[in-house]
């Protein structure tokens, strides 16, 4: 059940961006997009458990590179939100393996599959409801986005000091 | 890179475009990845409340037999969505399955029982810590503990079983066994004859001896069978055991001290256990199942080594064991030994040496070249001198080859008492 949904998730992340960028003209990248999915389906074949965190970079990448250049949000959106499912998949999949013959391995995919499905629904309403009321990017908002990140940014380097002491 | 790293890395990314180019759309597509690590931090386990016991089917066992060890994880504290175990085992110790990590799902206050099965080789094992980590149901958090679950693990030698073992210590104990105690008395074997005197059976007469003897009968006087002091040394030093550096033959020396010691304690002997490698570990002697139990767990832990202060027989003080006692050495033999051995016997010790054959051992490493079976050869020659002089000395020598079975080969040996300075080569 999980692979299956690996799968398909890989494959509708890659196959949204290249769309969206076929759909502005960028065949050839559309292209070089589709051969990094087709990597990222070899990556789970053969087990490449780092290259699933790159593919995620990747697509998100893509999708900020798209909206730069004003392509079509929604397959941005979509190849990003696709990518991170695979990206969860793919790791929920190595852990299930460690799981007990007599543990119900079926439930424990269910549950998690609900989980992500339910949290992906909820995100693109968020996106949505964002998109629909359109709020507009005034001062205030720039400013508080700033002091957002600038807080993230210090827990990060905060985070990064405590891993080298 | 961790995950919950690697995500906020992109949404503050993410942030960060937006703000650079103004653009509402970079947050819009931050905010299911920010969703995505806030449902993780949500349900990020807070406590790691379980404790764990760990069971063995058997605490002693053979080299290689079946042992199932049972990990009972009990949660006191919230539900564990995902429960990562880890039980850290020994390197020689083989597992089946092979991997002895293991996911589960542990509901609140609920409990789960691991199973799995150990192989391993002799020694002596002591298990402890498992490891426990708790993660959110996306692997973002993670809360890990170590739990402290001991139990310990006795992988006893091969035993192969010997019905008897003749010894002849020239001191015998006081109690009843199964040795000749070299002093007339009520027994089996023949000790000589005596006049007879009132008391004595008149099946002990001998008849013949009366006939030629008109004013006096004569009797037939027996060995009294006594216990003895008997101390079994192994040898267990690198330079005697490796072999090419990596094949060793002490295996095959712990193999012959177990069945040894069986079987003398099951005679009723005094017996203890000298392992002599880089330092010396000395099980005291006594009688019964548990000295038995007690050389078995010496025989279980002890591994070859190298010093500089062992590395000759020379510290095998005659201290150690009771005067005149029996001394049964397990050892391939080095001709530096010859000097430390004679010198045992010169003090009056009964010795026996269980040589395990180390030319026929490494010689089934090698290649059959006519090389290697000339060195093979003079090697021999060396060997057979060395055994020649302790002969002489009065060392009785019992030769093993090892791709026998200790018990087909060296059993009917030591089945007959042998006169001193008798050696044998257990036939190929």
């Amino acid at each position: 059940m999980t692979d299956i949904a690996l799968f398909i998730s890989v494959i509708l992340s890659a196959g949204s961006l290249a769309w969206g960028y076929a759909q502005a003209g960028w065949e050839t990248s559309a292209g070089w997009i589709l051969f990094i999915g087709a990597v990222w389906l070899i990556s789970i074949w053969q087990e490449w458990r780092w290259f699933s965190s790159v593919a995620l970079l990747a697509s998100v990448l893509c999708s900020a590179f798209g909206l730069v250049l004003g392509f079509e949000f929604s397959w941005l959106l979509a190849g990003s939100l696709f990518a991170l499912c695979a990206w969860d998949l793919t790791d929920f999949r190595r852990r299930l393996r460690l799981s007990a013959k007599d543990e119900d391995s079926y439930g424990l995919e269910r549950r998690h599959l609900a989980r992500l499905s339910l949290l992906t629904l909820a995100g693109l309403l968020l996106v949505s409801l964002a998109l629909y009321t359109q709020v507009q990017f005034t001062f205030e908002w720039g400013v508080f986005l700033v002091a957002v990140t600038l807080i993230g940014l210090t827990q990060v380097t905060g985070w990064f000091r405590k891993q080298d002491r | 890179m961790r995950r919950s790293l690697l995500l906020s890395t992109l949404i503050y990314g993410l942030l960060l475009g937006g703000l650079i180019a103004l653009r509402g759309e970079f947050i819009a597509l931050a905010l299911p990845f920010a969703l995505y690590l806030f449902y993780g931090f949500y349900s990020a386990p807070q406590t790691l409340n379980i404790s764990i016991e760990r069971k063995l089917s058997h605490e002693r066992a053979a080299p290689d037999a079946e042992v199932t060890m049972t990990l009972i994880i009990q949660n006191h504290g919230d539900a564990l969505e995902e429960l990562y175990l880890e039980d850290q085992l020994a390197e020689k110790i083989t597992a089946r399955p092979n991997s002895t990590r293991r996911l589960i799902r542990l509901p609140k206050n609920s409990s789960y029982a691991w199973s799995y099965t150990l192989f391993a080789p002799r020694g002596t094992y002591n298990f402890d810590a498992i490891s426990a980590e708790a993660r959110d149901p996306f692997g973002l958090m993670r809360r890990s503990a170590s739990f402290s679950a001991p139990a310990q693990l006795f992988i006893f030698p091969d035993l192969r079983r010997l019905k008897t073992a003749a010894i002849h210590p020239r001191k015998t104990r006081v109690y009843a066994g199964q040795i000749a105690a070299r002093a007339g008395g009520s027994g089996t074997e023949f000790f000589g004859v005596r006049e007879y005197q009132p008391g004595d059976s008149p099946r002990a007469v001998n008849w013949r001896a009366s006939a030629r003897h008109a004013e006096a009968l004569y009797a037939n006087e027996f060995q009294q069978d006594r216990v003895a002091d008997v101390g079994v040394v192994l040898d267990a030093r690198d330079l005697t055991n490796l072999f090419q550096g990596k094949h060793s033959i002490f295996e095959h020396s712990v193999t012959a001290a177990a069945a040894l010691s069986d079987v003398l304690l099951a005679q009723g002997n005094r017996v203890g256990l000298l392992v002599y490698g880089s330092y010396l570990s000395w099980t005291l002697p006594g009688y019964g199942k548990i000295q038995r139990e007690k050389i078995m767990r010496g025989l279980a832990k002890a591994a070859t080594g190298s010093s500089s202060v062992f590395a000759g027989l020379e510290h095998l003080s005659s201290r150690m064991f009771p005067p005149q006692s029996q001394i049964i050495l397990v050892s391939p033999l080095a001709h530096s030994d010859l000097d430390a051995i004679i010198q045992l016997r010169a003090k009056g010790y009964q010795i026996l040496t269980l040589s395990p054959n180390p030319i026929q051992f490494e010689l089934g490493y090698l290649p059959n070249s006519p090389e290697i079976q000339l060195a093979a050869r003079i090697i021999r020659l060396e060997r057979d001198l060395l055994i020649k002089r302790l002969e002489r000395a009065g060392v009785q020598v019992i030769e093993w080859d090892v791709s026998q079975k200790f018990d087909q080969a060296v059993g009917p040996l030591l089945k007959r008492s042998r006169p001193q300075g008798f050696a044998y080569r257990s036939q190929t």
